[in-house]
């Protein structure tokens, strides 16, 4: 199976400044792929690429085995967009908006409409000026989700969205891919890439510098420790996925690989906790980490 | 309180003293013009009659007791200053409570120390002062130019008690709806509603249709003759009643709430079918308005023909020029001047066209057009749809202009003209399409400063046009905007095809090369 979009050495200028300098894509059939990267990295100047808006400076880009830019209008019918900044007609309702976008994109099923109004609670009669961000948001996500579209793109679409309304999309995101949808999920989230994506790539300043799977970008997913401890626990080196190991005057920090973290946590009670702390490294943690330099 | 008074007198400070200004500048304006024009007691005596014998005189002002410039100037200019001042305080009102409440700015304040009702006295204080001064100054400026000091007063008195009645009318509109908007347009409909029952009222000498007009009560105290300043004492009853009215409206409802229920639009849209049904549904709104508007002034004007067979009474050398610029092989004043209210409103409708297309680069400015585009709605349907609403649109507005100017004009001088007016008004199409074809061009190829440059486009043509440019002398008629080639039919002139064929090539071009550029270039 072809991948469904393909993006080589693409760039993009704006004058001087560079906002694609050589970004490599690859989403396959039927996956749903994170597009990861801090504000401002080129997430979106790539998927306004994808969808035609802005032409490329160079490089290829093959968008469902077309042309995003000479073949936009046919490729749009077999895909659906919600936009990092959704803007809505101020005079029409939600429900006009969804009828009308789903429509522009060659059909609407009416039945998964319904039950998307229902889970995301959306109230279709109201003006979309009145709604908040939240709610337009949502007049995205049941158009997009409501479209027999085979690719979706979403660029950061819980922007706004409460943690239930955020579950509803994570359980929609899931039911598309069971239907055989391919998605790109643009976010700066890393849990939720983590929670939904097979294949993820991450992007800095322009650039890929990570693309795999999400077991082969384990390392990056470590959750960082502190653990003021009753004991000295020792170099802790027999235990795999254990990293950067520092312990001073009976507080240990570490970084754990998530599967590892059974096996630290029995030793650290063993020992006696006596206060623990654990988070999630934050995406700019990893970039500072891991790539600082690598950029420049 | 005092926090919410200063923070509206801030914001309104700048606002509120240029419709002063406008005001008070009309008002010694209109005096000012007619002294110059009406030297003698006999001239002015004469125009007196004009005005009695004419209703649609008569509307503007109500009737004209006593041949004197201040008498005059308070009729020409009374019911236009009595509604700027009303619609000022309506809007001030507005923008201080329903519109600041909507914001959610005024939770903000009302969580510091600060009484449910303040904001709306707060905004009621400054509205009533704004009126305040424009009427204070009014007066005073009249009575520095040398007018009678009662009169002045008077008229002053008229001018705030008109603002203090609309600034309660404002204040009851806010608390029934929920958005600024709908609670403005119910603001200027009452203001409407009152200026035509005056107009009726004046117009037909049906005394009670002007005293049911808040706008009446002022006109009824007839400054500069009868001063009688009774007819303000209605004014202050009824502000009393509809504040009353507004604060226990205020009292029983809930912040952000309104009285009237919010009627809930479509849950699904049917209509909407694709670009075109969208394109339809954004700008109906702007053609609609248009639509009236057009209306409104061609019925105006064509309702003043009566006037123009006196244009032969000019003197020689005046009537010569004038038929020169306005007159056709008929040599008649009368076709001339319908042949003014037709370049009248084709230099207006071409302003339409360059709003409705610039709605083009609004819908890509806003991140709207990249909503549709992402579908599979070419850029060119999208492009053509709102270009042709813009097109289609002029065509109908010059029509409809064409059509009722032609219609009051038979119906007043008793000659049957629906058919050549409206051929005139067609003819201009080509020329107002043009004039649409630049704001195309500049939303295609220069998006930046597309509206700018199409507004800049649309004044150029009206500035070096037949119609402004004579009046200003040096530029006047002009060869370089299209409008100058349309032959003047109305008075007999042959209509030939070779100018509007130049003219449409040229629309075509710019807007064909505008077509090519928005597929071309990167958008937002």
């Amino acid at each position: 199976m072809d991948d469904l979009i393909s993006v080589t050495a693409l760039t993009k200028s704006y004058g001087a400044t560079r906002a694609l300098d050589g970004l490599d894509l690859s989403v396959r059939a039927g996956e749903v792929h994170g597009f990861l990267g801090p504000n401002g990295a080129g997430k979106s100047t790539t998927i306004r690429i994808l969808l035609g808006l802005i032409r490329a400076t160079s490089g290829t880009v093959r968008l469902l085995g077309g042309d995003p830019w000479r073949q936009a209008t046919e490729l749009h019918r077999r895909l659906a967009y919600i936009p990092g900044d959704v803007t809505l007609w101020p005079a029409l309702t939600g429900g006009e908006v969804i009828d009308l976008l789903g429509r522009a994109r060659g059909g609407l099923d009416q039945r998964r409409r319904a039950e998307l109004m229902d889970r995301f609670e959306l109230d279709p009669r109201k003006r979309t000026r009145t709604y908040s961000k939240g709610n337009r948001q949502k007049v995205a996500l049941v158009a997009a989700f409501s479209s027999r579209a085979e690719l979706l793109i979403l660029d950061e679409p819980t922007a706004g969205l409460d943690p239930l309304m955020e579950a509803a999309f994570r359980t929609s995101v899931i039911e598309e891919q069971r239907a055989g949808r391919t998605v790109l999920l643009s976010s700066h989230l890393l849990s939720e890439v983590e929670a939904l994506c097979d294949r993820v790539t991450i992007i800095r300043a322009g650039r890929a510098v990570e693309s795999g799977t999400l077991s082969g970008l384990r390392h990056l997913t470590r959750t960082s420790i502190t653990a003021d401890l009753a004991g000295s626990p020792g170099p802790l080196s027999d235990l795999p996925g254990v990293h950067d190991v520092l312990v001073e005057n009976g507080r240990l920090t570490c970084q754990a690989d998530s599967d590892a973290l059974d096996g630290l946590l029995a030793r650290l009670s063993a020992i006696g906790v006596r206060g623990l702390t654990c988070s999630p490294p934050s995406l700019e943690d990893l970039f500072l980490r891991h790539y600082q330099g690598a950029a420049r | 309180m005092t926090v919410l008074l200063g923070l509206a007198a801030r914001r309104e400070r700048l606002r509120s003293a240029v419709w002063i200004l406008v005001v008070v500048m009309l008002g010694a304006g209109l005096v000012s013009y007619i002294d110059r024009y009406f030297t003698t007691q006999e001239a002015l005596r004469v125009y007196a009659r004009v005005i009695s014998e004419n209703p649609i005189f008569l509307g503007l002002g109500g009737p004209v007791a006593e041949p004197s410039v201040g008498a005059m100037a308070a009729w020409r200019s009374g019911g236009l200053l009595f509604l700027l001042t009303a619609w000022m305080a309506l809007t001030i009102v507005i923008r201080h409570t329903r519109a600041e409440e909507e914001s959610g700015r005024q939770e903000l304040m009302l969580s510091g120390v600060i009484g449910r009702a303040a904001p709306l006295t707060a905004a009621l204080v400054t509205a009533a002062v704004a009126a305040l001064v424009a009427g204070a100054l009014t007066a005073g400026v009249l009575v520095a130019i040398g007018m009678e000091v009662a009169g002045s007063l008077a008229y002053g008195a008229a001018i705030t008690a008109a603002g203090w009645v609309f600034a309660a009318i404002g204040a009851v509109a806010s608390q029934l709806v929920q958005t600024a908007r709908t609670a403005t347009t119910l603001g200027l409909l009452a203001l409407g509603v009152s200026y035509v029952l005056r107009y009726l009222g004046d117009a037909s000498g049906a005394t009670w249709l002007t005293w049911s007009s808040p706008l009446g009560w002022s006109h009824l105290v007839r400054a500069y003759s009868a001063d009688r300043w009774w007819p303000l004492i209605v004014s202050l009853v009824a502000t009393g009643v509809l504040l009353a009215l507004a604060y226990a409206l205020s009292a029983r409802r809930d912040l952000d709430a309104g009285l009237l229920p919010v009627r809930p639009g479509p849950a699904t849209g049917p209509y909407l079918k694709g670009p075109f049904s969208l394109a339809w549904r954004l700008q109906r709104g702007l053609l609609a308005k248009w639509a009236a508007g057009v209306m409104a002034a061609a019925a105006l004007f064509s309702g003043l023909s009566g006037v123009a067979p006196r244009l032969a009474e000019q003197p020689g050398w005046v009537l010569d020029a004038f038929l020169h610029r306005y007159g056709g092989p008929s040599g008649d004043p009368v076709d001339a001047y319908l042949w003014i209210i037709v370049l009248l409103l084709a230099y207006t409708v071409a302003l339409y066209p360059v709003l409705a297309t610039l709605r083009l680069h609004h819908e890509e400015s806003s991140g709207h057009a990249e909503a549709l585009l992402s579908t599979a709605v070419s850029r060119l349907r999208w492009a053509a749809a709102h270009l042709a609403v813009a097109a289609l649109g002029t065509l109908a507005l010059l029509a409809l202009g064409g059509f009722v100017t032609g219609l009051i004009y038979s119906l007043v001088m008793g000659d049957p003209a629906v058919g050549r007016v409206l051929a005139a008004a067609l003819e201009h199409v080509p020329a107002a399409w043009l004039v649409g074809a630049f704001a195309a061009f500049a939303v295609g190829v220069l998006p930046r400063v597309s509206v700018a440059l199409s507004w800049t486009v649309w004044g150029a043509v009206i500035v070096v046009g037949d119609l402004v440019g004579p009046l200003i002398g040096l530029w006047g008629w002009s060869r370089v905007e299209p409008f100058h080639y349309t032959p003047n039919t109305v008075s007999g002139e042959p209509f030939t095809a070779a100018p509007a064929t130049v003219i449409l090539a040229l629309t075509a071009l710019l807007v064909a090369t505008a077509l090519i550029r928005l597929r071309d270039r990167d958008l937002g």
